[in-house]
């Protein structure tokens, strides 16, 4: 492999990992997820943390991925992973868009401004229902 | 010197079918103190059954009332330049099958999307992946990992629409309840824009 082989490897690294970055950046932003988490945490002061966290934690797992840093901390670990990435991707799936316009329609169209509660319960069971059945029975 | 009256419209007014709307419920007024109350029950419009359940009030309306009554008067008008009144029908509940029906259709839509959004990332591969980093072992169904991830799912749903912790840490509405006020609020616009003849005309 030529120096200049290796050069073109390097920058074409480079300008993927810029694009997926700030595309990942730009989703995570359109969804108002942290704004969200601020607000409901009271910490405007930190967050400049949290920018940092959502970078370090997309560096990391990269790193871990890609270098196989492996280890061999016991099972219940995963479990607290788990719960984790549940959450986030649940507030993933709430900000989308699509769930937010669709329900002052659907409300208003039978008559259920005040009940709205239940209409997103349907939901919150829906995809723990769905996701657990995934899992189970291997879909 | 005369006084100028001051008056402004309010913004939505909800009224019962073929209840008579009076100046004192489409507007604030401030005059010289003591002619207001005599004001607020002049009579301006009479809901009629053929008018649906939307009515616009033009601030001409209002303009046109008080002329009549006080052909002196100087206005000082404040605020929107419509109203808008709703007619509260009486049979408007929910129907409960229909409302089990959407119920069921967004429960099942939902799972079905949460399934096809971990298809479309690979999920699956991923926890294997995560456990296998963690733990150093092979597992083709990382189950201690999936279900809590799986309840998280709900929890975090949970947490972005504020039903936890309901006004307990501030006052600052949900993306929900922001969003159902955008929307009505779109809606408001265009009754005021299509429902108020005075709006458009069109010469030929």
């Amino acid at each position: 492999m030529t120096i200049w082989i290796g050069l073109l490897l390097v920058i074409i690294g480079l300008g993927g990992g810029l694009a997926v970055g700030s595309g990942l950046v730009a989703f995570i932003t359109v969804l108002d997820i942290i704004p969200r988490l601020t607000q409901l945490t009271n910490a405007r002061r930190f967050i400049r943390a949290f920018e940092w966290s959502l970078v370090m934690g997309a560096l990391f797992f990269t790193l871990i991925d890609f270098f196989h840093w492996r280890t061999r901390l016991p099972v219940f670990l995963t479990s607290i992973y788990g719960a984790l990435a549940g959450v986030f991707i649940g507030t993933l799936a709430a900000g989308l868009t699509e769930v937010l316009n669709v329900f002052p329609i659907l409300a208003k169209r039978i008559h259920m401004d005040g009940k709205l509660l239940y209409l997103l319960m349907a939901m919150v069971f829906g995809k723990v229902t769905g996701s657990l059945l995934q899992w189970f029975l291997r879909l | 010197m005369k006084q100028p009256m001051f008056l402004r419209l309010r913004k939505r007014l909800a009224v019962k079918p073929e209840a008579l709307i009076t100046m004192g419920d489409v507007c604030q007024i401030y005059w010289d103190g003591e002619r207001e109350e005599a004001i607020k029950r002049m009579p301006i419009y009479r809901v009629k059954p053929q008018d649906g359940n939307l009515i616009i009030i033009d601030i001409m309306q209002v303009i046109q009332r008080l002329r009549s009554a006080y052909p002196e008067v100087e206005l000082d008008i404040q605020g929107a330049p419509q109203l808008i009144v709703e007619v509260l029908n009486p049979k408007k509940n929910a129907n409960p099958v229909l409302v089990v029906l959407v119920w069921l259709l967004l429960f099942v839509g939902s799972g079905l999307a949460i399934m096809n959004f971990h298809t479309d990332v690979s999920m699956l591969q991923v926890h294997q992946r995560i456990f296998y980093l963690i733990t150093g072992q092979e597992n083709k169904q990382p189950l201690w990992l999936q279900i809590p991830y799986s309840i998280g799912i709900g929890l975090g749903m949970i947490l972005f629409f504020n039903h936890i912790f309901k006004k307990k840490i501030n006052e600052e509405p949900s993306p929900l309840e922001v969003e159902l006020f955008m929307y009505q609020q779109s809606l408001d616009q265009y009754y005021i824009q299509h429902e108020n003849k005075e709006n458009q005309r069109t010469k030929v």
